[in-house]
């Protein structure tokens, strides 16, 4: 800029004055204009181009205010499958009857009196079968189709409540 | 250097004894096994399933009580065939029930629990769930009178074995291949069980063939915990029941107990496993301390109250009592 002082300038702007562009100059201006540009743009690598078109259409619409709504969406979504997931893994719990040993734990006299007697109600001490022939053959056929139980239970059968022979 | 030199030496020496074991292991299951079966019954809610094994050539077999106890129809699976089976007894006292099925088959040795030790390996035989039979091999791990605050009515082995639902009744070998114990119920985490020992079995095997049911016996004492101990015992007899054998023996409350039949006791629990071998009819040498005096009474055990009634199948031609003396062979208390 120090070369040019006003008055060059103002020398350079008198010469100009007189000067036109050659015919047909306007009319064929905005299509020259379209060929540079695209000539230029196609000197750049594809994944620029490619981002700032995406770029130039983002800010077109102004996706930013509506990317909330989707990641929230994706977020509920995982959240629902995770849970899912957790509660379909759980075990089922065994129809196979047991006994309960904490039953057992209970405390056997509610005055703090130290005693043999059981804590529970247990067994009744005996030595022949709970059941008639005639009764149990009623049941012959009840346990068809269902798998049966595998016997071995939490705790023994035989108990006594007190020293006593 | 020096541990060098001692702990290459035990670490030869270790895997032998493994190799050893193993193969005890694996010989003893191929011999035990075909006496080994499976039960199938019926109870009031369902079809059951568990395991039992040969005792003598003729089919009977011994088993839980919770497999052979309060079921029926029941049907053994044995070599491959299926066998319908009876109930000869069933003892809830001793946690045991015996089978019969009519074949000839294999059958179990014997053994003692008494040579059982804390630690001793034992393997036992079973059907769990439904898969086929199998091995499992632990230790005992103790002798237990009481679980959980209850006593038992007579020791129980605890022992340090995996076992699964479908193993009730399964036998307990000693590495002899010896039948030492029945397993009738899981611990906690099926990592432990409880066995009661054979001799329990045998007991009730013994009142069948002599009474056709199982007799317990009992004389009518209630003991406690002395405040001091006399002769070495703890033992009190706090009450002699009216109108039983005792009432009239002569024992009275306040003697000290020191002996019943061959078993010593020095403290209340040891009753447990004197008095579970009682049979009603025999008679019971009981020897007390009073007042500085050993004395000994002989009573003639009746049948416990709680086992009055009578069976109401299992009617077999053996049926007549044979009152013995209990002097001859005691019972081991650990």
């Amino acid at each position: 800029m120090d070369e040019f002082n006003d008055n060059e300038i103002a020398r350079l702007l008198r010469l100009k004055r007189y000067e036109q562009p050659p015919p047909g100059y306007f009319e064929n201006f905005l299509h020259e204009f379209h060929r540079r540009q695209r000539d230029e743009l196609l000197r750049q690598p594809l994944w620029r181009i490619c981002w700032e078109r995406a770029h130039d259409f983002m800010f077109r619409l102004d996706v930013r205010s509506l990317a909330s709504y989707p990641a929230a969406v994706a977020a509920v979504l995982v959240c629902a499958a995770v849970i899912s997931l957790k509660i379909y893994q759980e075990p089922q719990a065994s129809n196979v009857a047991l006994q309960s040993p904490s039953a057992l734990s209970e405390a056997a006299n509610s005055d703090g009196e130290w005693t043999l007697a059981s804590p529970v109600a247990t067994r009744i001490f005996r030595t022949q079968p709970l059941r008639s022939l005639d009764q149990s053959a009623q049941t012959h056929t009840r346990g068809r189709g269902i798998p049966p139980r595998y016997v071995l239970d939490s705790v023994p059968v035989s108990y006594v409540s007190s020293f006593r022979f | 250097m020096g541990f060098s030199f001692v702990a290459v030496p035990l670490f030869y020496a270790q895997e032998p004894t493994a190799i050893t074991l193993s193969q005890q292991v694996k010989d003893l299951f191929r011999r035990m096994a075909n006496a080994v079966v499976k039960i199938h019954g019926v109870d009031e809610h369902c079809e059951i399933a568990g395991t039992g094994f040969f005792i003598d050539p003729t089919g009977t077999l011994y088993t839980a009580y919770t497999v052979g106890g309060e079921a029926d129809n029941f049907t053994i699976e044995f070599n491959g065939k299926k066998y319908p089976a009876r109930q000869l007894l069933a003892d809830i006292r001793s946690g045991t029930a015996i089978l019969k099925i009519d074949a000839v088959t294999p059958a179990l040795p014997i053994g003692k629990s008494e040579e059982l030790e804390v630690a001793t390996p034992v393997v036992s035989i079973g059907y769990p769930l439904d898969l086929p039979k199998t091995p499992s091999f632990g230790m005992v791990a103790g002798f237990d009178r009481k679980y959980l605050g209850r006593y038992f009515s007579t020791t129980h082995l605890r022992l340090n074995l995996p076992t699964q639902r479908g193993e009730a009744g399964a036998p307990l070998l000693n590495m002899k291949g010896e039948v030492v114990g029945i397993v009738v119920s899981s611990l906690e985490n099926n990592s432990s069980c409880y066995a009661v020992p054979i001799e329990v079995a045998e007991k009730i095997r013994s009142d069948f063939v002599r009474f056709g049911e199982a007799r317990h016996g009992w004389v009518g004492i209630n003991v406690s915990e002395a405040p001091a101990p006399v002769e070495g015992s703890r033992a009190e007899m706090t009450e002699i029941m009216e109108a039983t054998p005792a009432a009239n023996s002569g024992v009275k409350p306040g003697d000290i107990l020191l002996q019943v039949g061959r078993t010593k006791v020095t403290q209340p629990e040891d009753v447990l496993d004197a008095s579970f071998y009682i049979t009603a009819g025999d008679t019971v040498p009981i020897t007390v301390v009073r007042d500085g005096k050993k004395l000994t009474f002989n009573v003639q055990a009746e049948i416990h109250p709680a086992s009055e009634r009578r069976p109401l199948i299992a009617s077999p031609t053996i049926n007549r009592a044979i009152p013995l003396k209990l002097d001859s062979e005691g019972r081991r208390t650990p």
